[in-house]
């Protein structure tokens, strides 16, 4: 049997095989309208590393993962997030997942179980999407605004309680005369994101080691502002945005070493 | 005034609800006779309200946690006003009307919904125009806030209640003296007189009512819970409505039978019970019956509330009604839970988590309720204490709009795999 995690997020679906030794490949795709056909072409594409075969166990997880068919068990992002940190980066009691639409934070024990967690799903502001949406109207890609944050001076202001506020609120920086530097306008994106996160954080109770998970972890600009507001350094695992799928797989795992069907 | 549109009369509609679930609960062969017992009353409740114009009675609108007790005394037809706005949204699902209307009287989306709920009914006549407006500040400053907009819209005239907010024997004797005002401006406005007999009547009543609901509470901390999944909203609504009423101790000592058969059977309120939550504060009226509907399959089960019904220490007099009426405020659970948040209130919630044996709680918290929404962090927090997690839905007592069946179902399944996942 091979143990696979999928997580159909509404941006990417990653999929995650694992075996005995760890995990033996992984894939990413865009997600499409259907997550059922997301699901199949991310488990298709990471089948396809793999040598391994013979009956396969599907755990979901994720916004689509209850539409997954050929999925044995659908399981909370918050679990699969708490084993996925856990199994990359046990020193970490505390998981920010930054996704497309989504915050959300869990905290972790040490058995690699979700103790407490919070999320924030009701705004875009502060989430994958929106930092999209921002690059878009500057004009840079995620790598050139994680650059421009590094040589801000300022950090403009920029009200992080509304994505569509905050859209505006960029526009009228760049009109000003003079315009606001760009980098203090990433520098103030990135402020108004961490404003969320901390938030959050705060709701749900900050415990170290804090990892850093999802697609906006690989934004090290973003990063290191988090990192100087919560006043230590976080820990970003090698692959953010597979801990949800990492999870998943391991508890398809743990199902089929106890027989499950 | 908004009297463009023909609005139905809610108080009849929720009255037609009402008979209905008596007539299905007397055609089941398993229905409790507490629950016929409650249909019974709310019928009452409303068919005297819906009367009382044709019979030339003296109708009171007044907020919640008010001492209703002397306006029975004083046979005055008494309308509460929170719980009348909710009834409309659990019983018939109908609310959007009555929030516009609320709005029209310049009444926002942050506020308290049953308040914006209560204007806009009244102002469109969806409601009884009552003949007098009680108010108090027993609970919130939205409370104390509300009354003169409601005399502003119905025409009648008002009294508001001081009740102070710490506790002493100078505040409790000052408190006696408010509530004599009021009684004065009772029977000057109404012509009725004060029956201290039946004043005295009432509080014994409700003094035995409290020993009850004390009973009662220990009986849910059982396991299997004898009370069914969203039973305490049918408690929270007769100690809000029938404080003193002969047929609410007849209801309350008929609850307290069943359950105490029940526990003695080890016969559970749901087929296999699996999940044992504290509910904190109160969920969304509108998604009651999905919300019991979910509990039975899952086998979760609301033990205890400790907002509602969860009476504090001490005893009413009925030698001394007015006395009594004054130090029950103090003792309401909800005056303990909402008034000065000290360690005794935080400890209360500790102490009821380990009796009665819960495994998460869940916070629904009202996006208008200030107050409510103020203490959730110190409540998560001391929970935490004693490895009892805190779900927190974000929602609306009454306005859909906030919250859908959906998201609240996602979450709660969510929070049931954390609960098997700590296991």
């Amino acid at each position: 049997m091979i143990a696979v995690g999928l997580d159909v997020g509404s941006l990417s679906t990653k999929a995650v095989v694992m075996g005995d030794d760890g995990i033996l490949s992984s894939t990413v795709v865009l997600s499409s309208d259907s997550a059922e056909a997301s699901a199949k072409a991310a488990l298709e594409q990471a089948l396809a590393k793999t040598s391994g075969d013979g009956d396969i166990y599907v755990v979901s997880t994720g916004a689509g993962g209850k539409a997954v068919s050929f999925s044995r068990q659908n399981k909370a992002i918050t679990t699969c997030l708490a084993r996925g940190v856990h199994y990359l980066l046990p020193e970490a009691r505390t998981a920010i997942d930054m996704g497309a639409e989504s915050i959300t934070v869990v905290r972790i024990n040490e058995r690699g179980r979700v103790s407490d967690y919070g999320n924030q799903d009701k705004c875009a502001a502060g989430t994958g999407i929106f930092l999209q949406q921002m690059a878009k109207l500057l004009r840079l890609s995620m790598e050139e605004m994680s650059a421009a944050s590094a040589r801000a001076r300022a950090r403009a202001e920029i009200t992080g309680t509304c994505a569509v506020f905050a859209e505006s609120e960029v526009i009228s920086h760049i009109h000003r005369d003079p315009p606001t530097p760009v980098e203090d306008i990433v520098a103030g994106i990135y402020s108004s994101m961490v404003h969320r996160i901390m938030v959050q954080l705060q709701r749900v109770g900050m415990k170290k080691e804090l990892a850093v998970t999802g697609g906006v972890a690989a934004n090290s600009g973003l990063v290191s502002i988090l990192a100087e507001q919560i006043g230590y350094s976080v820990l970003i695992p090698p692959t953010p945005e597979l801990a949800g799928a990492i999870g998943a797989a391991l508890i398809a795992k743990e199902n089929m070493m106890q027989g499950a069907s | 005034m908004t009297t463009t549109a023909k609005t139905p009369d809610r108080i009849d509609a929720i009255l037609r609800a009402c008979r209905l679930m008596l007539r299905m609960n007397k055609a089941r062969p398993d229905a409790r006779k507490s629950e016929v017992l409650y249909y019974e009353m709310l019928i009452d409740y409303c068919t005297q309200l819906a009367t009382a114009k044709q019979q030339g009675r003296f109708i009171a609108a007044h907020t919640v946690f008010f001492p209703s007790e002397v306006l029975y005394a004083m046979d005055i037809v008494p309308m509460h006003t929170e719980t009348t706005s909710w009834m409309t949204a659990l019983f018939l699902g109908q609310y959007a009307d009555l929030l516009a209307a609320g709005a029209e009287q310049g009444l926002s989306s942050e506020i308290c919904s049953p308040h914006r709920g209560l204007a806009g009914a009244l102002s469109i006549g969806a409601l009884p125009r009552p003949d007098a407006v009680l108010w108090s500040n027993m609970v919130c400053d939205n409370t104390a806030k509300c009354g003169e907009l409601l005399m502003k819209i119905t025409g009648s005239p008002g009294f508001f209640l001081d009740r102070p907010f710490q506790r002493s024997e100078a505040e409790v004797r000052y408190f006696v003296e408010e509530l004599r005002d009021m009684i004065t401006f009772l029977e000057v406005q109404s012509g009725l007189k004060m029956d201290w007999d039946k004043l005295s009547q009432t509080v014994r009543h409700m003094d035995e009512q409290i020993d009850l609901f004390r009973e009662i509470n220990r009986l849910r901390e059982a396991v299997p819970s004898p009370f069914h999944p969203q039973g305490f909203l049918e408690l929270v609504t007769v100690d809000y409505l029938f404080p003193g009423r002969p047929k609410a101790t007849e209801y309350l000592r008929t609850l307290r039978d069943e359950m105490a058969a029940a526990v003695a059977e080890h016969r559970g309120a749901v087929p296999k019970e699996r999940y044992r939550l504290m509910t904190l504060f109160m969920p969304p009226m509108y998604l009651i019956g999905f919300l019991e509907k979910l509990s039975r399959e899952y086998g979760a089960v609301s033990t205890t509330e400790p907002f509602f019904c969860n009476w504090g220490e001490g005893r009413l007099d009925p030698a001394k009604p007015l006395e009594s009426v004054a130090r029950k405020s103090y003792m309401l659970p909800e005056s303990h839970m909402f008034g000065p948040m000290g360690e005794k209130a935080i400890g209360e919630i500790v102490d009821s988590a380990r009796r009665h044996r819960v495994d998460g709680a869940v916070y629904y918290a009202d996006v208008g309720c200030r107050h409510t929404c103020a203490v959730i962090k110190l409540f998560k927090d001391a929970l935490s204490e004693i490895d009892v997690p805190v779900l927190t839905v974000d929602c609306d007592v009454v306005d859909p709009t906030i919250t859908s069946e959906g998201e609240v179902r996602e979450k709660l399944e969510r929070f049931f795999e954390l609960l098997d996942d700590r296991r």
